[in-house]
């Protein structure tokens, strides 16, 4: 079973993998990094990234749309009689990929169910990354990370 | 008497003496008022703070693991400190979900131990914590994170007060279209409860819950009830007019006296 750098170590064996890590998207805090991180600052660019996947996740227009027959808005969580604590334990994005012109970033969240806010970014080099592949295994990896 | 380096003068800042002890790679436990850091060889293992949930709040009561197999795991392996191992290794946890969740625990209570940066009260050299290590994080990490945090809460509104004092919705604005945590934690706010109580009812991370509802409070939606001095015990003294403490009978509300009850028990047992 895989922990948080078992896995990081795995997403570095992509092809054209420059680095990976484990961000928590509301406070911005990497809770482990392999790798370089563009700028070789991985804290800023954790905080960097974070604000970015929090603004997704909140996002009305790119987020999962809402189930039907919720008349009261695009809120499933404004619902009082829910003890159970923390629902909608499925983000509302599963990716968010940016390209530009020498490598990809790849940002899967992650589902808990337990209350954790957290995606894998794993930052790849354009000539020798390969966009499909990266985004298939990191989707498999984050699934082990917490289902074992 | 005063010759080993171990020994704390009160008085002197946490932060400064936790760096103090990394650097001498010490184990043991740091009491401040306001919550414990458990240091093993110069490392932060464990973080417990009165107001934020821990570890077993958290996993119990989102259902993640079932309370039978939260007590099992301490029954069996508490006293040799490796209840987070034995959940591991009795399959009920993968490893990754108890890195995740332990991690977010830490800083979670950290911030609160630290970021206010009150006095060390005491270190007990070599005590550890029952949950045995599970992720070490270095001493400056995590004194950098809280400090950090202090600043993001800063930014999003400048009003600690919605921290401490019990909070209400504010009549007026339209609440609708929120993001589901934040509608999540509008939902809890009902002019009683305080952040903490918010974070328990939710089994969320206090910060975290305080986040959103910095949000809230800089969108017009909470405010707190009494902007008054946080004295420790906010005593329920001049809203109460029913007889029942704690108005909603809410299971989770009354939790939260439970948890820490058993905490102090568990500590207690630990200094054995």
């Amino acid at each position: 079973m895989p922990g948080i750098d078992e896995s990081l170590l795995e997403a570095m064996r992509l092809p054209g993998a420059r680095g990976a890590s484990v961000v928590d998207w509301i406070s911005g805090l990497a809770l482990g990094a392999v790798g370089d991180a563009p700028g070789g600052d991985a804290e800023a660019t954790a905080a960097e990234t974070a604000e970015l996947a929090r603004l997704a996740t909140e996002s009305g227009a790119l987020a999962l749309t809402a189930p039907p027959g919720d008349g009261t808005g695009a809120s499933p969580g404004g619902a009082p009689g829910d003890p159970d604590g923390p629902s909608g334990k499925e983000p509302p994005v599963q990716d968010l990929i940016i390209t530009n012109a020498d490598s990809y970033h790849l940002l899967r969240f992650v589902t808990t169910t337990f209350d954790s806010t957290v995606f894998v970014h794993l930052w790849l080099d354009r000539s020798e990354g390969n966009l499909a592949l990266a985004r298939i295994r990191l989707a498999e990896l984050t699934d082990r990370l917490v289902l074992g | 008497m005063t010759t080993s380096t171990r020994a704390p003068r009160t008085g002197e800042p946490a932060s400064a003496l936790l760096s103090t002890l990394a650097a001498q790679g010490a184990t043991g436990a740091l009491s401040t008022e306001s919550g414990i850091v458990y240091l093993a060889t110069g490392h932060v293992v464990h973080v417990e703070s009165a107001v934020t949930p821990d570890l077993g709040d958290l996993l119990t009561h989102s259902g993640a693991l079932a309370p039978d197999g939260w007590w099992e795991a301490i029954d069996q392996a508490g006293r040799r400190c490796r209840v987070g191992r034995q959940l591991v290794d009795s399959g009920q946890l993968p490893v990754g979900a108890l890195e995740l969740c332990h991690l977010g625990a830490l800083f979670d209570a950290a911030y609160f131990v630290l970021a206010h940066d009150g006095p060390a009260l005491r270190f007990r050299p070599g005590a550890a914590h029952w949950l045995g290590a599970v992720r070490a994080v270095p001493v400056d990490t995590v004194l950098r994170e809280s400090r950090r945090r202090r600043e993001l809460l800063h930014r999003i509104w400048p009003e600690p007060a919605v921290d401490r004092a019990p909070l209400a919705r504010v009549p007026g604005p339209d609440a609708a279209d929120l993001p589901a945590r934040r509608g999540r934690t509008l939902a809890q706010v009902d002019g009683v409860r305080t952040a903490a109580q918010i974070a328990t009812a939710l089994a969320c991370r206090t910060f975290h819950t305080l986040v959103e509802l910095r949000r809230l409070a800089a969108a017009g939606l909470v405010a707190p009830v009494a902007p008054l001095v946080a004295a420790p015990a906010p005593t329920p003294a001049p809203a109460t007019v029913s007889a029942e403490p704690g108005p909603p009978p809410r299971p989770t509300a009354r939790d939260e006296p439970d948890t820490a009850l058993l905490r102090r028990l568990l500590h207690a047992l630990e200094a054995l």
